[in-house]
């Protein structure tokens, strides 16, 4: 029987750090941070990267010629994008796994070259594709941040992995056969994503499978199709089509609001494919504003705790229970999660893990503010109900 | 007519009446979080009040009487200490359907009072607030309110 290694769980500490005011996260084999808007959940997540792969960003600014002449300042203008210098004060403390972390040392000090760990796709992925075709790193200007430059940039080699004939999707050793399944349903019903070339120029097309049915560009897909395929793309960099189960040197997989533009239906779709990630040892995380991504989590160590089946989290997912998707519950089951809520209320960051609805802190109750205008509404139609019809006693 | 003057008037409950949640057993107390302690107008013990009369129904715990801010008169929490698994579901209904039957009966004093049926987990819950469970209850007049009652000064 296979045994698998455990990972020390990384660590970060932070304080003082833009709307961060504390922050103590350690992190599990799936991470969700949950928070109203601007709370510092990207920052956060961007700062990890910028953690871990401090010399490979360095090498990439390098390579676009990205010169910052070693002002602090204007290197957190490049990399968090523009106007994000004010994020560091002078009480901005940072520790990662225990180690206090310079910052600004950091990123001028020389540092061995090493193979990018954290592969980010971030909440403005629409833009990678804005012109139907992924542009390089150089094309964003310096005010851009990193995270979608670098994505966009491996987009654009990724291009190259697929053959003559251009096709995206459906590709039978891209994803499992029943995600396959189940994107067709629910995201390109009735369309194959397709390379087609207009006027010498390549573009992604929703090509239809009827003869005859013509090919539809970016600018016409729905909002969903358009979130998508970005993240579908960033999924097949990191489920290489290989006996390896992650990509050369990659660690990390973050995923920011992988619910954008997406139905209910298509966002189970996803989360499994998040699951299959975590099965295939990255360390995942992502931020959201879904209730049904807590949902699922809820789900799986409610489940865990209680010692159900795979089945049974199967039955969460609706989804056929072949061999593939038991083997990957069973092994979902298995994993950590930890969930975090970002308070704007002064700015600490909680840990919400245990999810637990009977909370009398209301942070985790409302599970970090995505359920609370549900209970809200259950109280006043519970309310209504109740004193219907009612005389003044 | 007060809350007190009420529960006075009706069958079995004459003189159960305590002062603030002096009805509720020590062990309760904690599940119920008042904005203002002096606000709490009182407390009656249904359960214990009504096991003689109805010993093999399933009974309803107890009713806290509050003065919101913004009301005129008292209202009434009818609240159900239970555990919050999906298997005291129907056990929980049955005890609000007995309630719903003894206010429209021997309760009518009470029933007259602006109220909130409430069920409060004494422990951790399978529902979450989104879940469907929450609002099934909610369709029925009851609701679930996790790990304690919070009661504020304006209830509006």
């Amino acid at each position: 029987m296979k045994t698998r290694i455990k990972r020390t769980a990384p660590h970060l500490r932070v304080e003082n750090f833009g709307p961060i005011k504390q922050a103590d996260v350690t992190f599990g084999d799936l991470t969700v941070f949950v928070g109203p808007q601007a709370t510092g959940k990207s920052i956060l997540l961007q700062l990890v990267k910028l953690l871990v792969d401090t010399a490979y960003i360095k090498k990439e600014f390098n390579l676009a010629g990205v010169d910052w002449s070693g002002d602090f300042s204007g290197f957190l203008d490049v990399y968090f994008g523009e106007g994000m210098h004010a994020l560091w004060e002078k009480d901005t403390r940072i520790a990662y796994n225990g180690v206090s972390v310079e910052l600004p040392h950091r990123v001028e000090e020389k540092l061995a070259l090493r193979q990018e760990s954290m592969f980010y796709i971030p909440a403005q992925r629409v833009l990678a594709l804005r012109d139907g075709w992924p542009s390089a790193f150089n094309y964003y200007d310096a005010s851009v941040p990193f995270t979608l430059r670098a994505f966009s940039e491996h987009l654009r080699l990724l291009m190259s992995d697929f053959g003559a004939d251009g096709t995206l999707f459906p590709v039978p050793r891209r994803l499992k056969s029943e995600f396959r399944s189940l994107l067709q349903s629910h995201i390109f019903p009735g369309f194959d994503l397709r390379i087609d070339t207009q006027h010498a120029q390549k573009r992604l097309v929703l090509a239809s499978k009827e003869k005859g049915g013509g090919s539809l560009p970016v600018a016409v897909w729905s909002a969903g199709q358009r979130e998508f395929v970005p993240l579908l793309l960033g999924l097949y960099y990191l489920m290489v089509p290989s006996k390896a189960p992650r990509r050369k040197g990659v660690e990390w997989a973050v995923v920011e609001e992988l619910e954008m533009g997406l139905h209910p239906r298509a966002i189970t779709v996803v989360m499994l494919m998040l699951f299959e990630l975590m099965t295939r040892s990255y360390r995942v995380c992502i931020s959201t504003h879904s209730p049904q991504v807590l949902d699922a989590v809820w789900a799986v160590q409610r489940l865990k705790e209680h010692g159900a089946s795979a089945s049974n989290l199967l039955q969460v997912f609706d989804v056929e229970q072949t061999q593939p998707m038991i083997q990957l519950a069973e092994k979902v089951i298995k994993r950590s999660m930890k969930v975090y809520y970002f308070d704007r209320t002064g700015g600490a960051t909680r840990d919400i893990s245990a999810l637990d609805a009977a909370a009398e802190e209301e942070g985790e109750s409302g599970w970090g503010g995505l359920t609370e205008f549900s209970g809200r509404a259950s109280t006043a139609v519970a309310r209504a109900v109740a004193n219907s019809k009612k005389e003044a006693p | 007519m007060t809350a007190e003057q009420a529960v006075n008037a009706t069958p079995h409950l004459n003189g159960k009446w305590e002062k603030g949640l002096q009805a509720l057993r020590p062990e309760d107390k904690p599940y119920i979080k008042a904005a203002d302690t002096r606000a709490i107008t009182g407390s009656v013990d249904v359960d214990t009040a009504l096991v003689r009369v109805d010993p093999n129904a399933n009974r309803w715990d107890f009713a806290i009487g509050y003065q919101h801010e913004d009301r005129d008169s008292e209202c009434l929490y009818w609240v159900e200490l239970h555990t919050a698994r999906n298997s005291q579901v129907d056990v929980v209904l049955r005890k609000l359907r007995w309630l719903l039957r003894w206010l429209a009966g021997d309760g009518k004093a009470l029933d007259k009072f602006e109220r909130d049926f409430v069920w409060v987990s004494s422990g951790r819950t399978d529902f979450t607030l989104n879940g469907p469970q929450r609002r099934a209850f909610a369709d029925l007049a009851l609701r679930q309110t996790g790990g304690s009652l919070q009661i504020p000064n304006k209830r509006q």
